[in-house]
């Protein structure tokens, strides 16, 4: 079948995956016992007279079920999200032009860092099984694993922002740039990246563990083929052996959790940017349910679960793709 | 066939072999000793735990019922621990302090520029008067910025301190923008325990009374007082039980009144050893005046080598028929009666503005007539707020508003939250995982392929928004999420992995000669799977069993931090909502409360860690060729 017979299989399947996300939104808001979105729809009704047309009109309240369903499809693919109850804003621009790239660059370069670090670290805890080395890492990742991402911000924050100074210890960028924006583009790195810092760390470390005690076992598994041997007898370098023989084929689950990973980073975004009020995706997760009137603002939460369920299929898809390209049983297979 | 005893007997040999192979591996015994303990604290969390979690009220029972409380609250908010003052670095005593402010002038239509005095790192202006951070004892000096930078001193006709308002520095005239005062004052610094001034409140005893209380009249051949044992105020459940014992303040004019009224003070003696004033204070008392007169009962704090005593406050038009439940009678020191009458706010800056000897006292005052009258006293007691209290400090009684809460006895009762949930959701997904992995493996065909494909889509879905959507919707629909619902939710979501890996293992097991032989032999599905495939999948089950519950445990806190817990349990995760909420740690830092959220954030740590290497050793037993798989 070749390369473009996988491809073809797996757009089909993201596609049946991305029907599935929108229909568990649908099953979730409208089908739980009780009906959340009516029940919040509703209360709507005595505080809020125009925000109750417009999303009763939006999702066809006052329609059969299986209208419900077909409108609640369209409206996802369309983005149509309707308009956010605290800042009266369109969902849409709030989350594209604002909320996802800032989430996106927290936990791109987060995960870019995590894997590279934690590749390291593990390829050489792997290589240095049982010494000292190995065992602090695999100590320190177990511990970085248990702790609570909340409590490692706040650690972060007391520590190098309420302390040392060192780093501010909120938002995504500097508070006087709501008047006088930077003027070019190296001060604007400069000073996203200094605010930057502290949410990464954190994120860092979060992930970082698992990364480490993953790459570990792969190479561990690996190491002790025949191949590895022959490298061994033909007098190559230890760390050729370790970074083109050993490292390239225990990477192919490491590449299967990339993707995984990036729904487990998600949900340490979340907890990251509401502590230090990073203006992300997470931070709208918690304004939304935090949301003042009528309790949680059930329609931008349907937004945000669906954006972030469609972020976590499309990097599945590309590391599928990623996987293909690598893996040469599928290329020739 | 084996008898039942050898069945039991190898079972516990095999235990035994079992226990000592666990027994080399020392990650896990450490992890086993953890889980044992906080499991031991979350059965016996009611012995431990010196206070309700969630609404503690001290003295629950033991005053006469005032409104919808039976009690009151047991300590001021946001207190500290009562250990917090050992610590070396926390000033105590007399200190010198320096506070920096800066002013900052704007303008109001119709009122013109005002000035408003920042604390340094505070940006927000809230008064346009220096208050400063303790009551001034001694204000040593005033300086002012001049625009060259040099500080100078400002005269006393520039400032001004009021009487009522000793933490408030007026400054007459109206400086520049932007200029930095220095304040220099000496305060006491100190932390203050809750005091309880009046041991016996309730009377029970003739001599506690003696030996406690101290009276004197102005007339003493008018009114006496006098421990009486009959006439108490009975407010118990069981009157007869109760003790009946109180004060007794006869007035009697035999034939002609007194020309003047009488007075009557009681007195009990105590000792204020702190240079701080407390947060507040609580008095209170039962009174029948049993006559015709018009009793004045009035409140009042004194201090040795001072003349002139406080009066709190005076109260007449007393009950009169018998005890009702109106003669109970108690005010707080933000009484705006109080504050009139001692003429400060917060009054106690004013009475225990130093340590010494005070008497709380109780005056009893008889119009000059000719009636004779008997009042009875009951319940008197005064209570002082200070700002520590308890192992772990108190939080703000968030959501719950007289009721703040004694962190230690919270953290104790999470531990049954977080125990139960990850425990149970544990075993209820691994239950799952492995039925759904052995039907998939075994019967496979179309089952396997719609099973599978079903767990990859909810594999795919991003965890945490996914539970806090589930959450929310429950919230919406039904006012309240239960921790039943926050286990079904994650036992719904956290079999797919363990049902995965299950399906691998009986693929590769099903080709095995075994099977075979038993297939051959005539058995019939269900015999293959409990008899030949489960005990070859069990030791696989232990492991996830372990493994999945600080998965569990770090969500659930997860979702209670987010608000999104069981409102009425006491767990880990809730107290840090509390916290975060609270907006303490942006006001006064978390550096100051650190004690409030890392002893939570450490147990829940604790616990993760403690099934993690439980998981890892029994992993090495168990499965040595496995590896950590997540």
């Amino acid at each position: 079948m070749g390369l473009k017979g996988y491809i073809f299989r797996r757009i089909i399947y993201m596609l049946i995956l991305l029907w599935a996300v929108m229909t568990i939104n649908f099953f979730i808001f409208s089908l739980l016992p009780g009906n959340p979105l009516q029940a919040y729809v509703g209360s709507l009704q005595k505080m809020d007279q125009t925000r109750y047309e417009e999303l009763k009109k939006m999702y066809g309240l006052d329609r059969p079920l299986h209208e419900q369903y077909l409108l609640s499809l369209r409206n996802l693919i369309t983005f149509n999200f309707g308009t956010s109850g605290q800042s009266r804003l369109p969902v849409r621009d709030l989350i594209f032009k604002e909320r996802l790239p800032n989430t996106l660059i927290l936990m791109g370069l987060s995960t870019v860092i995590s894997i590279i670090l934690g590749m390291l670290i593990g390829v050489i805890a792997a290589y240095k099984r049982g010494g000292t080395f190995d065992t602090t890492m695999v100590t320190g990742s177990l511990i970085t694993y248990s702790v609570p991402i909340f409590f490692l911000a706040w650690l972060m924050i007391g520590f190098f922002a309420l302390y040392l100074h060192w780093f501010p210890s909120s938002l995504e960028q500097p508070v006087s740039w709501n008047r006088n924006p930077p003027a070019n583009v190296f001060e604007f790195i400069a000073g996203r990246l200094y605010h930057l810092i502290l949410p990464m760390t954190t994120l860092v470390l979060f992930s970082v563990g698992g990364w480490i005690l993953l790459t570990r076992a792969c190479v561990l598994e690996t190491i002790n083929e025949d191949y590895v041997l022959t490298a061994r007898a033909k007098g190559l370098k230890d760390r050729t052996i370790l970074y083109k023989h050993v490292l390239k084929n225990a990477s192919l689950p490491l590449i299967t959790n990339v993707a995984l990973s990036f729904a487990f980073m998600i949900s340490g975004a979340i907890i990251t940017e509401t502590i230090f009020s990073y203006r992300g995706m997470g931070l709208l997760t918690w304004n939304a349910i935090m949301a003042p009137a009528g309790g949680s603002d059930l329609p931008l939460l349907q937004a945000i679960f669906y954006i972030l369920a469609l972020c976590v299929i499309i990097a599945n898809f590309i590391a599928d793709l990623v996987y293909g390209i690598i893996d040469p049983r599928i290329k020739y297979g | 066939m084996a008898t039942r005893e050898q069945k039991i007997k190898f079972a516990i040999k095999r235990f035994k072999g079992f226990w000592n192979q666990f027994k080399r591996s020392k990650r896990g015994v450490v992890g086993l000793v953890v889980i044992i303990l906080f499991s031991f604290v979350a059965i016996f969390a009611d012995f431990i735990a010196p206070y309700d979690p969630l609404k503690p009220e001290f003295g629950k029972g033991e005053y006469p019922a005032l409104g919808a409380a039976s009690g009151f609250r047991i300590a001021d908010k946001y207190c500290k621990p009562i250990w917090y003052k050992y610590l070396p670095w926390i000033p105590r005593g007399k200190t010198e302090i320096v506070e920096n402010f800066y002013c900052i002038i704007k303008y109001y239509e119709g009122i013109g520029y005002l000035p408003f005095y920042a604390h340094e790192g505070i940006a927000n202006a809230t008064d346009n008067v220096l208050r400063v951070e303790h009551r001034i004892a001694v204000l040593k000096k005033i300086e002012m910025a001049e625009e060259d930078g040099v500080f100078k001193k400002l005269n006393s006709t520039q400032w001004y301190i009021e009487k009522a308002r000793p933490r408030e520095i007026h400054i007459v005239d109206l400086p520049k923008n932007g200029t930095k005062f220095r304040v220099t004052y000496e305060t006491g610094v100190d932390l203050v325990e809750n005091m309880k001034i009046v041991k016996d409140h309730k009377f029970a005893s003739k001599e506690s009374f003696h030996e406690e209380w101290s009276w004197t009249s102005t007339n003493s051949s008018f009114a006496t007082v006098n421990y009486n044992s009959e006439k108490g105020y009975a407010f118990g459940i069981n009157p007869e039980t109760e003790d009946h014992g109180c004060i007794q303040i006869s007035y009697n004019p035999v034939t002609t009144p007194p020309k003047e009224g009488v007075t009557v003070t009681l007195s009990r003696p105590f000792v204020y050893p702190y240079f701080e004033p407390p947060n507040d204070f609580y008095i209170h008392t039962s009174i029948w005046v049993n006559g015709e007169s018009n009793v004045t009962l009035s409140f009042l704090f004194s201090k040795e080598n001072e003349t002139e005593p406080y009066y709190l406050l005076s109260v007449q038009h007393l009950p009169t028929t018998s005890w009702t439940s109106t003669s109970h009678l108690s005010y707080a020191s933000t009484d705006t009666g109080i504050i009139k009458t001692v003429g400060a706010s917060p009054v106690v800056d004013r009475i225990f503005a130093s340590p010494g000897r005070y008497n709380f006292s109780v005056q009893i005052t008889f119009p000059a007539e000719n009636k004779s009258t008997t009042v009875y006293l009951d319940y008197v007691d005064c209570i002082i707020y200070g700002n520590t209290f308890g192992l772990l400090g108190t939080d703000n009684g968030f959501g719950t508003k007289p009721y703040v809460r004694d962190i230690f006895s919270t953290l104790i009762y999470g531990s049954r939250v977080s125990l139960f949930v990850g425990v149970l959701t544990a075993l209820f997904s691994t239950f799952i995982g492995l039925f759904l992995g052995l039907i998939s493996g075994y019967v496979g065909g179309i089952v396997d392929e719609g099973i599978m494909r079903f767990a990859d889509l909810l594999l795919v879905l991003p965890t945490l928004p996914l539970f806090i959507v589930l959450v929310v919707a429950l919230r919406a629909s039904s006012g309240m999420v239960s921790m039943w619902n926050i286990i079904l939710i994650l036992t719904m979501f956290g079999w797919m992995s363990f049902a995965r890996s299950v399906r691998s293992m009986v693929l590769s097991i099903r080709e095995r000669a075994f099977i075979e032989a038993a297939k051959a032999a005539g058995g019939s599905k269900l015999h293959i799977i409990n008899r030949h495939i489960i005990p070859n999948v069990f030791a696989l089950v232990y492991i996830t069993l372990a493994t999945s519950v600080p998965g569990a445990i770090i969500v659930e806190a997860s979702l209670s931090w987010l608000g999104l817990g069981d409102k009425r349990l006491a767990s880990w995760g809730k107290m840090l909502y509390e916290f975060n909420a609270s907006g303490v740690q942006v006001t006064k830092g978390m550096t100051e409360y650190w004690f409030w959220i890392f002893p939570p954030c450490i147990a829940i740590a604790l616990l993760a860690a403690a099934f993690i290497l439980v998981g890892f050793a029994l992993d090495e037993i168990l499965n040595p060729r496995l590896r950590e798989r997540r």
